[in-house]
Formats: C-alpha cells, structure tokens, sequence
C-alpha cells in the first residue's frame, strides 16, 4: 500500500516536472538547470496542495463537503495570485499539452 | 502580486470562462493536479474545478518564469553585443530565477557546497 502510494508520487511528481519543462520552453527559454526545474517542481506541488487545503477549508467552513467554483476563486485570491489573468493564459496561442501518464496496472509478481 | 479591490466583478468573468473548461486540455494533467488536491483532502467530481486550479497553478509558475526571462535578457543587454548578431539560445539558470523569485517572496538559496 505505501510502496502504491509511492509510486503515485514518484509518477506524479515527474508528470509536473514535464509540465513545468513545457511552460518553461513556451516562454522563450530553450535550455533549462535542473535545479531550477526542481524547485519549480517543488513550488508547484506545494502551491497545489496549499490550493486544495485552502479551498477545503473554504468549503467546510460554509458547512459542504464538495467544494464549489467560488471556494477556489476564494482560496486563489487569499493566496495573492491574480485570478484576472487566467482566461488569458489558458487562451494563449502556443500552449502545449502532453499525455499524462496511465494509471499504473495491477503490479506482476 | 497584487489583487485589484477596485474592479468588483473581477471575478465574474471567471466563472464564465469556467463553463467553457468542460474539454479543455490544461498542460498540467488533470489526474496530477486531482492527486495533490486529494492529499490536501479537496474531493471534487467537476473536472473543471480541477482544470481552474491546473490553469491558475501553471500561470504562477509561467508569470515567474517570464519574470525570469526578462532578469536573463536585461542581463545579456549589458554584456558585450559581440554575440547579438546570432539567435542565442537562452538558458533559465538559477541566477535569473533567483531574483524573479524574490519578487513574489520566495528566497531561494543556493547551498554553499552544491556547485
């Protein structure tokens, strides 16, 4: 079970270090350190677990458990990002999307 | 950085981009992004939630890095211009990220050892 959950990390943990390489490129540079790709990878994962804490906490606080669009606009404004920006960013003419990874199959012994 | 508090219906616009998420591709996956969202507890069947928190996550690090590219070429503009003439590949080194990332508050330091 811990070794799944390991694994899940590990994969998902690549996946945003991919995602991060694809932003990185779509800005202009086309060479990159890996220790900056790192700690963007480890900024991006705490930013999105601080996102889902937040936003959490926003819907429990007015008593759902399933959280709502306006629980995460909430949580994105107290965490200081401009939220005007983001239709624009998702409409931006070079965006690249990559396969994400499958769901690891049932493990062979 | 900065939220506007004079445009109210700022974030009106925002919940109409949100219906138009339902087959949008954001770079980052969305069974990554609903990974880390599930370990913070934050369950949520609507994909586009999952998708506007993909977005607005990939934005951060796209404004940071673009913050990063113009530290690397303000810094290339007051070298020497022998190697303006040919396209230069350009390179994020921790150096230029280093000040972008200041700007939104996040030290970053190099360990003295690690060269």
């Amino acid at each position: 079970m811990a070794l799944e959950g390991d694994r899940q990390a590990t994969s998902s943990r690549r996946s945003l270090k991919v995602a991060i390489s694809a932003l990185v490129q779509e800005c202009g540079f086309s060479v990159a350190e890996n220790s900056v790709l790192e700690t963007l990878t480890e900024m991006l994962q705490s930013l999105l677990s601080e996102i889902g804490q937040t936003s959490r906490a926003y819907a429990e606080h007015a008593g759902r458990t399933n959280p709502m669009i306006t629980d995460v606009m909430m949580s994105l404004i107290e965490l200081g990002i401009n939220i005007d920006g983001i239709p624009r960013h998702a409409r931006r003419v070079n965006k690249s999307v990559f396969l994400p990874p499958s769901q690891s199959g049932p493990s062979q012994q | 950085l900065v939220v506007s508090n004079d445009n109210p219906t700022a974030g009106v616009g925002l919940i109409d981009f949100v219906q138009h998420l339902e087959d949008y591709a954001p770079t980052i996956p969305d069974s990554v992004t609903s990974y880390y969202l599930s370990r913070a507890g934050f369950q949520s069947n609507d994909p586009r939630i999952t998708r506007l928190i993909s977005l607005s996550a990939q934005k951060f690090i796209s404004d940071i890095v673009n913050d990063a590219l113009q530290h690397c070429k303000m810094k290339a503009s007051g070298q020497s211009s022998k190697i303006k003439g040919k396209e230069k590949k350009l390179t994020l080194t921790l150096e230029d990220l280093t000040p972008a990332l200041a700007e939104y508050g996040i030290n970053v330091k190099k360990p003295a050892y690690y060269v």
